[in-house]
């Protein structure tokens, strides 16, 4: 028996009301409670504006977030609705649903800008009527959790052919550049050549053949990962033109160009360019003006892990998620950037939501390793990553295991200077509760 | 062999642990690919040890045919005394035959008489941490891994070792591998050879012939290993 749509969404709403008043987060429990009543609970909203979501494997939160800031900005925007903390499965983008719907189900916004988990981009717009999709990228990641990449790709590859959202690709990544349909035009996105692209695949990589024909894929180079310009010698797969190319990258001066526009950022890693990219194509889309793009580039940040900085009075650390072994090497590519000595804190778990497999952190390439004096592993599998740097040819003397936070925190926090810290998915919350908990104790005295 | 395809779960850490333990003991490793569509190699037969990894069904399908032109000089090495470690798919490509999730069979190389069938849904995986006792040279030893696997192998008269905890051969089983003195087949991931040093030694001694290794300093690996025994076999 299905409970009509005015049930649902009054039941919905009171599961939210009970979770504010329990003091719990509402964020997920209402949609996972109507998802358990009716697994086709989405039915019951009714959108009247575009919806516009970001998918992939990495840089979905930030691109998300980009884009509600400069939909936010328009003149005349009076309400963009997103899923700013990454609740992105339908449970989640339910729970965000119901929270702004009236007792109909009906949305009112003037955009929806949507962070969606790409095994979830079928589920939710097969209720959903999606105007524009985002896909960055595919990585491995979390295994034991999503699947194989392959499944993966194949799901939203299926969901395209009976949907007709245009789509912004990343031009230089095999396994996306494949969603386009046939005879379908799509806006692709790209970041042209930069300093530290490799002719060698250098990190681990997925889609090193081509899904059309099987033969091995040429590059011409790699950006990162599996991520450049490619292409498959037997089929010509691969030869697209990008409708948007970053240029003139110019990383001391953080500013590169954009169809000759000039446009400053906080943020220059390679894959954070490719998330601009996307941005820009998206918003050009909707004939935003370069200027509220620009503004949104030079201001945005991210207190939540990602890029986050803190400081001490004599030391400044970079914490940086990472949830796949992609993720790491970005922020080992910083670490190898910066010129002086520095220290790298790792924490590592293995909780249900990280995915209970930890092998990925042998994809990660620790093969360089400049100038690090010291490394402290924390996490519940602190031990594990402890093992993994030792065997990539890292002095184990220097290794420091401290599966305790706040003991890792007074660890890296010993000596002054340049700090990175690497921390997956459950373990980036813990990580900042815990340096901030440092940096108060440490000022107090 | 298949490095590029055959890499899903770290499983080249292996190698990794391989090289390391070999370089620090100043042992002469040298390491050899055969990717797909790589020139058929004549030296099979006379390498030390061959490693074969695991992969996605797609990839498994990929690859195939071209191990198969392999059959005898594998066949011929396993006769040798050469090394066999494989893992996962590499372990059930050297049986009789592997029944993938898409119901396609695929024929294995036949070295060994177990063969393997996975459920045709795709979520019926045995996943999670894994312990299982292993014999070397006569000694018990725990060896932890992580199992992810849809097949279920059957037939294995030598196993591996007897599951401790996890599920092994077939869901639930109580058994898990194959092994011979110079064969390790398993579904253990992690990679296998970062989480057991004692075994990566096994494999070393029994491909160098030198008996008495040089102890190595191993605490964060026997730390390491300590925390996961408490916490898996609790």
């Amino acid at each position: 028996m299905k409970l009509p749509k005015l049930v649902l969404i009054a039941v919905g709403k009171l599961a939210a009301v009970a979770c504010r008043l329990v003091g719990r987060d509402a964020g997920n429990f209402p949609g996972l409670a109507l998802w358990t009543i009716d697994k086709s609970f989405l039915r019951c909203f009714s959108v009247d504006c575009p919806v516009i979501a970001v998918t992939g494997t990495n840089g979905k939160t930030s691109t998300t977030n980009y884009l509600n800031k400069i939909f936010s900005s328009l003149p005349n925007e009076k309400c963009v609705i997103t899923n700013m903390q990454g609740n992105n499965l339908d449970t989640g983008i339910g729970s965000l649903l119901l929270h702004h719907c009236d007792m109909h189900g009906r949305i009112h916004a003037d955009h929806l800008v949507l962070e969606v988990d790409e095994s979830h981009v079928p589920v939710i717009f097969k209720y959903l009527k999606l105007e524009t999709l985002v896909v960055l990228n595919f990585f491995r990641d979390q295994l034991d959790r999503n699947g194989e990449v392959e499944t993966l790709i194949l799901k939203v590859q299926k969901f395209l052919e009976h949907s007709d959202a245009q789509l912004v690709l990343n031009a230089d990544d095999p396994n996306v550049v494949r969603l386009c349909p046939k005879g379908k035009k799509a806006h692709f996105f790209s970041v042209e050549k930069y300093e530290g692209a490799t002719d060698e695949l250098y990190e681990a990589g997925e889609g090193k053949f081509c899904p059309f024909c099987a033969a091995a894929l040429e590059y011409e180079y790699y950006q990162y990962s599996h991520i450049g310009r490619f292409r498959c010698p037997r089929c010509g797969y691969g030869d697209v033109t990008p409708e948007t190319q970053i240029k003139d990258i110019d990383f001391d001066n953080s500013c590169f160009k954009i169809n000759g526009e000039a446009f400053t950022s906080k943020y220059m890693g390679i894959y954070h360019l490719y998330n601009l990219s996307a941005v820009y194509t998206a918003a050009k889309l909707y004939n935003i003006d370069s200027k509220l793009i620009n503004d949104a580039f030079e201001d945005f940040q991210v207190n939540n892990g990602r890029m986050e900085v803190f400081r001490t009075s004599d030391a400044e650390l970079l914490l940086n998620l990472a949830k796949n072994p992609v993720g790491a090497n970005m922020t080992l590519r910083l670490l190898n950037q910066y010129k002086g000595e520095e220290q790298l804190l790792f924490v590592l778990n293995d909780n249900v939501a990280d995915g209970l497999d930890v092998s990925w952190i042998w994809d990660i390439n620790f093969s360089i390793f400049n100038n690090v004096t010291k490394v402290v592993t924390s996490g519940t599998r602190a031990y594990d990553i402890a093992v993994r740097i030792k065997y990539s040819g890292y002095d184990a003397q220097k290794i420091v295991p401290i599966p305790d936070l706040d003991a890792a925190a007074a660890e890296i926090f010993s000596t002054g200077g340049r700090k990175f810290a690497i921390a997956n998915y459950t373990a980036v919350q813990p990580t900042r509760a815990a340096l901030t908990r440092y940096i108060t104790a440490k000022e107090a005295h | 062999m298949y490095p590029g395809l055959l890499d899903l779960y770290g499983d080249s850490g292996n190698v990794e642990a391989l090289r390391y333990r070999c370089a620090v003991r100043g042992i002469d490793l040298e390491v050899f690919t055969h990717e797909l569509g790589d020139e058929k190699r004549a030296d099979i037969a006379d390498m030390d040890i061959i490693y074969l990894g695991g992969g996605a069904d797609y990839e498994q399908q990929q690859l195939a045919e071209d191990l198969i032109s392999y059959r005898k000089e594998l066949s011929d090495a396993h006769k040798n005394g050469t090394f066999m470690l494989m893992i996962c798919g590499g372990y059930q490509l050297m049986g009789k035959y592997y029944k993938d999730s898409n119901d396609k069979k695929i024929d294995g190389l036949g070295l060994f008489e177990y063969y393997t069938e996975a459920s045709t849904d795709k979520r019926d995986r045995c996943i999670g941490n894994i312990v299982v006792e292993a014999e070397l040279d006569g000694k018990k030893y725990k060896v932890i891994g992580f199992e992810n696997h849809g097949g279920q192998t059957f037939g294995s008269d030598k196993p591996f070792g007897r599951t401790l905890c996890g599920n092994g051969n077939v869901r639930g089983g109580e058994y898990e591998g194959y092994m011979e003195e110079r064969v390790i087949a398993t579904y253990l991931h992690g990679p296998l050879l970062s989480k057991n040093p004692l075994l990566t030694d096994y494999i070393i001694s029994k491909c160098t012939g030198i008996e008495q290794l040089k102890k190595l300093d191993d605490s964060l690996e026997e730390r390491c290993r300590d925390i996961l025994l408490k916490r898996l076999l609790k």
